[in-house]
């Protein structure tokens, strides 16, 4: 491990818009601790059925297979931050996700620790507040939305083009 | 709490994480047909053929449907990666393009969550036609939450929904303009109950879902008629409904639906609100 990797510890929180090994916060740190949490106080309030949890667990496990990662139940900024500080982490790398709930626990974690915020990719780059209706977005966004940037996931592209 | 993350066969991780979050759930410590993770995710992208989505995708019962929505909404798979694959293997056609449009919907939710945060739950804008000053049913009925109505569509759309973490679109429809219209409940009750079973549950998509049935995000609300049921169902519902006989609610036209249910001729419903 280089002197700068050493002195730039990172680790990746994944939340429940992040469950996955192509995370791009997971992606752009390979090999990084990370950790999804449970968390406690919302799950308490909503009283969710087990297979929304169980299906959460499952892409859990999965995300951080083949890391140090850890899933936890709790607050979720506390168990975060604690696990942040028990790898040595000088930061945390983070997808974004447009609930209000990730910007209040964002903002609590970067009250502790500097926060990197990863962007997934948009179906469409859009700037600005979303029109009233669906209609009215879709005739500015449709010609970029049909517009491939790729030939899609990685892991299927020795598949891609036979259809 | 730190979980544990080294169980193998699902029968125990099931039984362990019942235990482990305990408190945290409502109902059995049964989980979904459908597992979760990115290779269950590719598999399906993999398998679906979208040529066909336009024409089959609100049939319930023959289902042109992806089933992807639980991996788009946890970000297991990305819109983007979704779109591009479909694209490079299948090229442009009718069918692909639905289905892009569909992926648009959730563009859509999204972008408005981001503008509206928290009041997504709450009524965006007024009731186009109110019916009655009577205030709607706070909470979901007894006989919807058992899916014991007696109607076939709604009650094996809600038996999915439990058992599968499911439902499909139409069916979704269906039974949210059923429990609005029809049984005057409160849109944020029945949200709540989608919400809490759905795999693909998104705070956004789903409570936006069900004001554009109310009509409170939407220029007039949504509803149905057994035609429309019998139609995407291949009549199989019907066949086996207690109700088919003469007490099937949704047996009219929509001209006799419109003012039974709002008080107004269709026209008007469909004109939507004055300008």
């Amino acid at each position: 491990m280089g002197l700068a990797r050493t002195l730039m510890r990172t680790i990746v929180w994944l939340h429940g818009d992040s469950l996955s090994p192509a995370d791009p916060a997971l992606v752009a740190n390979p090999g990084a601790p990370a950790i999804f949490v449970f968390d406690e106080g919302f799950l308490a309030r909503v009283g969710l059925s087990f297979k929304r949890l169980f299906f959460l667990y499952e892409c859990a496990l999965e995300a951080i297979e083949g890391r140090d990662g850890e899933i936890h139940r709790g607050d979720v900024v506390a168990e975060v931050w604690a696990f942040a500080v028990a790898r040595g982490a000088t930061a945390v790398h983070v997808t974004a996700s447009v609930a209000p709930g990730f910007r209040s626990r964002l903002d609590a974690l970067r009250a502790r620790m500097p926060v990197v915020v990863h962007e997934p990719q948009p179906l469409v780059a859009w700037r600005g507040a979303a029109p009233r209706r669906f209609s009215a977005f879709w005739r500015t966004a449709e010609p970029e939305a049909l517009r491939p940037t790729g030939a899609g996931p990685a892991e299927l592209r020795d598949e891609g083009g036979d259809g | 709490m730190k979980l544990r993350t080294d169980l193998t066969s699902r029968a125990a991780r099931v039984a362990y994480l019942a235990e482990a979050l305990g408190g945290l759930f409502r109902g059995p410590a049964e989980p979904a047909p459908a597992p979760g993770g990115r290779r269950a995710a590719l598999a399906r992208l993999a398998a679906f053929d979208p040529r066909d989505y336009a024409r089959t995708r609100n049939d319930v019962v023959r289902r042109g449907v992806s089933a992807l929505s639980p991996y788009i909404r946890h970000g297991v798979l990305g819109l983007a990666e979704v779109r591009d694959y479909l694209l490079a293997r299948f090229g442009r056609g009718p069918g692909v393009e639905k289905f892009v449009n569909e992926l648009g919907w959730r563009a859509f939710w999204q972008l408005v969550y981001a503008s509206l945060g928290s009041r997504v739950h709450e009524p965006i804008e007024p009731r186009k036609l109110p019916t009655t000053a009577e205030p709607p049913v706070r909470e979901v009925p007894d006989d919807v939450v058992a899916a014991a109505t007696g109607l076939a569509c709604i009650d094996e759309s809600l038996g999915e929904l439990y058992r599968d973490g499911y439902m499909h679109n139409h069916a979704r429809m269906w039974v949210a303009a059923y429990l609005q219209h029809w049984r005057r409940v409160d849109w944020r009750a029945g949200a709540r109950l989608f919400y809490r079973h759905l795999l693909d549950g998104d705070p956004a998509s789903n409570s936006l879902s069900w004001q554009w049935v109310g009509g409170t995000f939407s220029h007039k609300p949504y509803f149905f008629n057994r035609q429309n049921v019998e139609r995407f169902s291949g009549g199989a519902f019907c066949r086996r409904c207690p109700a088919a006989g003469g007490a099937c609610p949704f047996d009219a036209s929509y001209e006799q639906l419109a003012q039974r249910l709002f008080g107004v001729p269709l026209e008007v419903l469909e004109q939507g609100p004055r300008r």
